[in-house]
């Protein structure tokens, strides 16, 4: 921001829309979505350039994607629903000829078992490198925890989201003066903040209702906000924001 | 998205139904879903990754998350296809920030981007806000239009901007800036 060609007369701030367009990085990124937090109004200006903006979607050229990729969403579904291959085989089988004048992917039903569940353990494995293949690896269980670490370096706030049963466990919160209390919250793509709850001087396990679970992804950003007691009374974080983090896959 | 249909904004209520019903858990709505939407959001994957295996990859993630999240769509927030495309849009660029590396010069197989400034406005859509943001757009000096629309289309920040359009790092934010300054004038007035 020192540089000396940037003018400093500009009529407008316009950083909620460089956010909403992704010019920013790094640092700079971070600071802005502080702002997104803190100040409610910044955040629905974000919103209003990120909605003006999306217009330009409609230039945005088509390009068919390969038929193969419907089949591999297929299969990782039916891995993250029932969470076995005998169940995946069997759920596609179940898809077949009756319905393959509706179904848009024909090729799913060309599927033999093999294929199948040799498609479900590639795609289970392949996301996650860090898992050693030889390792017993717990089928029911495809997907991984995800975690953040909110704060700076000395003392961070650290939450562990489970998808697999819906739990975030988050360590002690942040100090908060007197009559006041940690709220914590998640901004996902829409970059609206979002409430998960409110935190205590003791390790936490909170329990995100189903919408908001699905907010929890990685990227996503995890903050906390100091709030009067009984948590924001507008819905949106009022007070300072003390710890932000990024959600990651571990 | 709109050819199957008489009109835009019947296929956007399609697609808002489709879209709720994916939000339940319907499985055939989310084939349909994928059905009606997967060209555009690959278009969209393909560009900003600049390779087809990545934008398959990140298209595979998509629309796992679409399905994961459908149930967060608010109707009256954002139409159902912006909200998909901001997804993708995302997710690609989350992607190619994790690559670490700077991704400046052109894709080779990437397709130009209709210009609206250049005459194609009769392929522009109904819509009026389309229409404003534009015609907001086509008044801003040539060099900010371009900054702004290869930030939106290409997912790249102003450092990248930058370098690829060969100018100091302070000249890019100053007509982005200022580019963006006069089109939210131009939106507000």
């Amino acid at each position: 921001m020192a540089d000396p060609t940037i003018d400093t007369d500009l009529p407008e701030d316009v950083t909620a829309a460089e956010l909403a367009l992704g010019l920013l990085e790094g640092e700079e990124r971070s600071v802005v979505l502080r702002r997104v937090l803190a100040e409610p109004g910044f955040a629905a200006q974000v919103e209003w350039w990120r909605s003006r903006l999306a217009v330009l979607f409609d230039l945005w050229p088509e390009r068919a994607a390969p038929s193969h990729i419907a089949a591999r969403i297929e299969a990782s579904l039916d891995g993250v629903a029932t969470g076995t291959a005998t169940n995946v085989t069997a759920a596609i089988g179940t898809a077949g000829p009756a319905k393959v004048s509706r179904f848009p992917w024909p090729a799913l039903a060309a599927f033999t078992s093999a294929i199948a569940a040799c498609l479900l353990l590639f795609v289970m494995l392949r996301p996650e490198p860090t898992v050693p293949v030889s390792q017993p690896t717990p089928v029911s269980r495809p997907t991984s925890v995800l975690v953040a670490m909110l704060g700076d370096a000395k003392s961070p706030v650290a939450a562990v989201y489970d998808p697999a049963n819906g739990a975030l466990r988050v360590a002690a919160g942040p100090g908060v003066p007197h009559a006041h209390v940690a709220e914590l919250w998640v901004i996902g793509g829409d970059g609206v903040p979002h409430s998960l709850g409110l935190l205590s001087a003791q390790p936490t396990s909170l329990a995100p209702k189903g919408v908001d679970r699905g907010r929890i992804a990685p990227g996503a950003t995890l903050a906390i906000s100091v709030e009067p007691r009984g948590g924001s009374p507008t819905g949106l974080p009022t007070g300072p924001v003390v710890a932000t983090g990024v959600v990651a896959r571990v | 998205m709109t050819r199957a249909y008489p009109d835009a904004d019947a296929a956007r209520a399609h697609l808002s139904e489709v879209l709720l019903r994916t939000g339940q858990e319907d499985r055939d709505a989310f084939r349909e879903l994928y059905t009606l939407t997967s060209a555009k959001l690959f278009g969209i994957t393909h560009r900003i990754c600049g390779n087809a295996q990545a934008a398959e990859d990140v298209l595979h993630e998509v629309y796992l998350t679409i399905w994961k999240r459908a149930g967060a769509w608010e109707p009256g927030r954002a139409s159902p296809i912006t909200w998909l495309a901001t997804i993708a849009r995302n997710r690609a660029i989350d992607w190619q920030r994790a690559q670490g590396v700077r991704r400046t010069s052109p894709l080779d197989d990437a397709p130009d981007i209709a210009d609206p400034g250049e005459g194609a406005e009769a392929t522009l859509l109904a819509s009026e806000s389309s229409r404003e943001l534009i015609e907001c757009l086509n008044g801003l000096e040539p060099q900010q239009r371009d900054a702004i629309r290869t930030a939106f289309f290409d997912g790249i920040t102003y450092a990248e901007l930058a370098i690829k359009r060969a100018v100091p790092l302070g000249t890019m934010k100053s007509w982005v800036r200022r580019g963006l300054a006069r089109l939210k004038d131009c939106l507000d007035g």
